[in-house]
């Protein structure tokens, strides 16, 4: 049944968009016809560049799940460890790739390097954050019978946490494989020699349209493909059904004293690892932590820079915020919606959780082309970035709902509106927060990626400039605001999720 | 061998909820205690504090002059908790065998395939815990906790989801396995029946928190047969017991 609709979902979405390509006066939009021609017609750049992306998707894949495999496993060996992990892991999530890639370049030099950084840190945190939670959801007595037996933490990690996260393990790979397409895209975005991001820029400078679409069509295709294929795979594996919920650890609770002894510590704990990670390296590029602040705080021409790094974090947040608002809503209201129609859901969700699997961004030079490079463009890419995670996660969410309590209301022969008003929507609440925490970053990198391409404004068009020009410390200083709006934005989400949760809280609050 | 001593042992869980109040009791090998007492007077929490899994607020807990943990690092203790406590990922028979691994002892299958038969679980070695009735799950965990030979055997309401005619056969045929290595036996129950029929020594526990309000030998030779009048006699004062000890505690209240 939701084979069958799933493909008549695609079926129906191909149809669409054949039927608008051929509406259409052909300068905007390629339709699926034409885009198979053009593939089949230039196979082998496309065949090379596919290669390149895939095998650079790869080792970030490994790389970046390796790393969120072993700090997931010290931080259930060494719970203590747990809050600045996650601290980090957190930090790390919210760097944006697109300030992250151009800095990587000058680190590390042309070839293949920072793609596959980039793609690793774009998988490590949606793999880390469900491990985490996968390593700490069972029952006390399950650890309870290892210790009878005198068995310590690591006996618990073999026989007991490790194969409870294996679920959990599965659902993050899954998020983080097209993650890793996107990764290695955006460091191709951001000047590498080979792969489909660089023939992705190559298209939307000849303005190429048949051409552009067959590039975005083929990674939206191969993200897809790898997402099924490991869905497949954890099926295959496991006869437990996948967690659905994949909310970070509960954040610090304690006096605010030790909150902000946490907090200095990570801070320290980031900066130290800056340092350590440019030490030995050209400072020309390389720039240290007080070479930033100088530039930003004492330096002769400090004020200017501060001037044009604040424009330009007001602009992108001001595009950012409500394509996030937006997109959030759209996703939410979008879920309540079907609930009520699930006739009409049996086709939207199927489809709705294929196209999730798509990183919107690598679709950027499309929303460009149809919307202009105007404030329309960057607000919809945003916003669609956001509206799929959250609209499946608040469909997820409203599926939740507790039967018996539906049945209660029922039995009141209350209507599916009230079942909604005071069932299902408190139910989906933990959903929603945790998908609206999990895109924070994905919304900043949205906008900063269509800025870098298009639209010459804000923090992106900044990076971009500043890493045309040499001017090494605006790219840093860039990279720094990036990194703290998403942040920011992120604890705002968190500090909302702690206060409407506490009220509405239902049983699925800590997993 | 591995004699139980409970000195002086409170619990107090959070700030308000005493559930262990002084609890003196010496446990000797090769003996079985029953534990009666209301539900919620803190049976439970006695096994975790003797399993080492608590740690008393005041008082101590040894076994065989030590504290629990170190007969626990030797795998000579078994807790068959009150929920079984089966991996859902495992087999039957490799959720028994989990205990000789976590113990660290070496694989016994044949033993696996003996324990497994006689709790009457013989044909579902492969089955998974999801695939078993509530009262199979607990027959497996008692299973596993047999598997070790272990000195001190801890058994919370083993037979609670059993039928009638289940546990008594279970309280025919586990004891001598128990028994035969002199081990130190202890065992929560609900039914009066069962603390007569499987134990030499029954201790009656008050309402939260637990304090030992009677501390009675059973003097039956065994087999037991809870049809004989010494039987049905026993059982009528420990029942009176139980039922004084709820009154005391309703008196208690009331003042
Ligand atoms: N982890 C805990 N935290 C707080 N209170 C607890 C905890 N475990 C048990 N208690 C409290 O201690 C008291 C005794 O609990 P315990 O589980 O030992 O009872 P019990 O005698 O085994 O009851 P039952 O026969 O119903 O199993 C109860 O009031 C319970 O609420
Ligand atoms: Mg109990």
């Amino acid at each position: 049944m939701t084979a069958a609709s799933r493909w008549a979902g695609l079926a129906a979405l191909l149809a669409l968009w054949q039927g608008l390509a051929l509406a259409g006066d052909g300068w905007l939009l390629a339709g699926p016809v034409q885009v198979a021609e053009w593939l089949w017609s230039n196979p082998g750049p496309t065949g090379r560049a596919t290669a390149a992306t895939l095998g650079n998707a790869a080792w970030g894949f490994l790389l970046g799940n390796g790393a969120a495999i072993g700090l997931a496993g010290i931080a259930a060996l060494w719970p203590r460890a747990l809050t600045l992990v996650a601290g980090l892991a957190l930090v790390v999530f919210c760097l944006p790739l697109i300030a992250t890639g151009p800095i990587l370049r000058v680190l590390m030099g042309p070839g293949d390097g920072p793609q596959i950084v980039l793609a690793a840190l774009a998988v490590y945190y949606t793999t880390l954050i469900p491990l985490l939670a996968g390593l700490r959801a069972m029952p006390q007595a399950w650890l309870d019978l290892v210790q009878s037996y005198g068995r310590g933490r690591w006996a618990e990690l073999v026989h007991v946490r490790a194969r409870a996260a294996l679920p959990y393990l599965l659902a993050g790979l899954q998020i983080s494989a097209p993650a890793a397409i996107l990764g290695a895209m955006v460091g191709e975005f951001t000047g590498a020699e080979r792969g489909l991001g660089v023939l992705t820029i190559r298209f939307t400078r000849d303005l190429d349209v048949p051409a552009l679409w067959a590039a975005a069509t083929l990674a939206a295709g191969l993200s897809m493909a790898v997402y099924a294929g490991i869905g497949w795979l954890g099926r295959r594996a496991l006869s437990d059904p996948p967690p659905v919920i994949l909310a970070a650890p509960r954040p610090v609770r304690g006096s605010p004293a030790r909150k902000a002894a946490q907090a200095a510590l990570l801070i320290g704990v980031v900066l130290v690892l800056w340092w350590a990670a440019v030490a030995g390296l050209n400072p020309f590029f390389a720039r240290r932590p007080p070479d930033v602040a100088a530039a930003l705080l004492w330096a002769p021409d400090a004020a200017a820079t501060r001037a044009t790094l604040g424009a330009a974090v007001a602009q992108t947040a001001g595009l950012a915020l409500p394509g996030y608002a937006a997109g959030l809503a759209l996703g939410a209201g979008l879920a309540v919606l079907l609930t009520l129609r699930p006739g009409l859901a049996a086709v939207t969700v199927p489809l709705a959780v294929a196209l999730r699997s798509i990183p919107i961004v690598t679709t950027a030079p499309l929303v460009v082309l149809l919307l202009g490079r105007g404030a329309t463009g960057t607000l919809t890419l945003v916003a669609l970035m956001v509206f799929f995670p959250a609209f499946v996660a608040c469909q997820q969410g409203l599926a939740q709902a507790p039967g018996p309590i539906l049945d209660l209301f029922r039995s009141h022969a209350s209507g599916p509106l009230r079942q909604m008003l005071h069932v299902r929507i408190p139910a989906m609440l933990p959903a929603l927060f945790a998908s609206a925490r999990m895109t924070v970053p994905a919304a900043i990198l949205a906008a900063t990626v269509i800025e870098w391409l298009a639209t010459g404004q804000g923090l992106g068009n900044l990076m971009a400039l500043s890493a045309s020009v040499s001017d090494y410390d605006m790219l840093w200083l860039t990279m720094v605001a990036a990194t703290l709006l998403s942040a920011l934005l992120y604890w705002a989400v968190a500090w909302a999720e702690g206060r409407v949760l506490a009220v509405m809280a239902t049983e699925q609050v800590r997993p | 061998m591995a004699e139980i001593a409970c000195t002086g042992v409170s619990k107090l869980y959070g700030d308000s909820i005493l559930a262990v109040d002084g609890i003196d009791l010496t446990f000797v090998s090769g003996r079985t205690t029953a534990l009666l007492g209301p539900s919620g007077c803190g049976k439970s929490t006695l096994l975790r504090l003797i399993a080492g899994l608590e740690e008393p607020t005041a008082g101590t807990v040894s076994i065989a002059g030590d504290p629990p943990a170190a007969l626990c690092r030797r795998g000579g203790l078994s807790i068959a908790f009150q929920d079984p406590c089966l991996l859902p990922w495992l087999t039957v028979a490799r959720n028994v065998a989990l205990g000789r691994k976590l113990a660290r002892q070496a694989p016994d299958p044949q033993r696996v395939d003996q324990l497994i038969n006689l709790v009457g679980l013989g044909g579902f070695q492969n089955a998974r815990p999801a695939a078993l009735s509530g009262g199979m799950r607990q027959r497996a965990a008692i299973a596993r906790a047999l598997i070790t030979r272990p000195q001190v055997l801890l058994l919370d309401e083993p037979f609670g989801a059993l039928d009638a005619l289940t546990r008594r056969q279970l309280a025919q045929d586990l004891p001598p396995l128990w028994q035969e290595q002199d081990a130190t036996a202890l065992l929560v129950t609900h039914s009066v029946d069962e603390a007569v029929m499987l134990a030499d020594r029954i201790v009656v526990l008050s309402p939260r928190p637990a304090r030992v309000i009677a501390d009675l030998a059973v003097p039956l030779p065994r087999p037991r047969d809870p049809e004989t009048p010494a039987f049905r006699r026993l059982a009528g004062d420990v029942l009176a017991v139980l039922a004084r000890g709820g009154e005391q505690a309703q008196s208690l209240a009331a003042q």
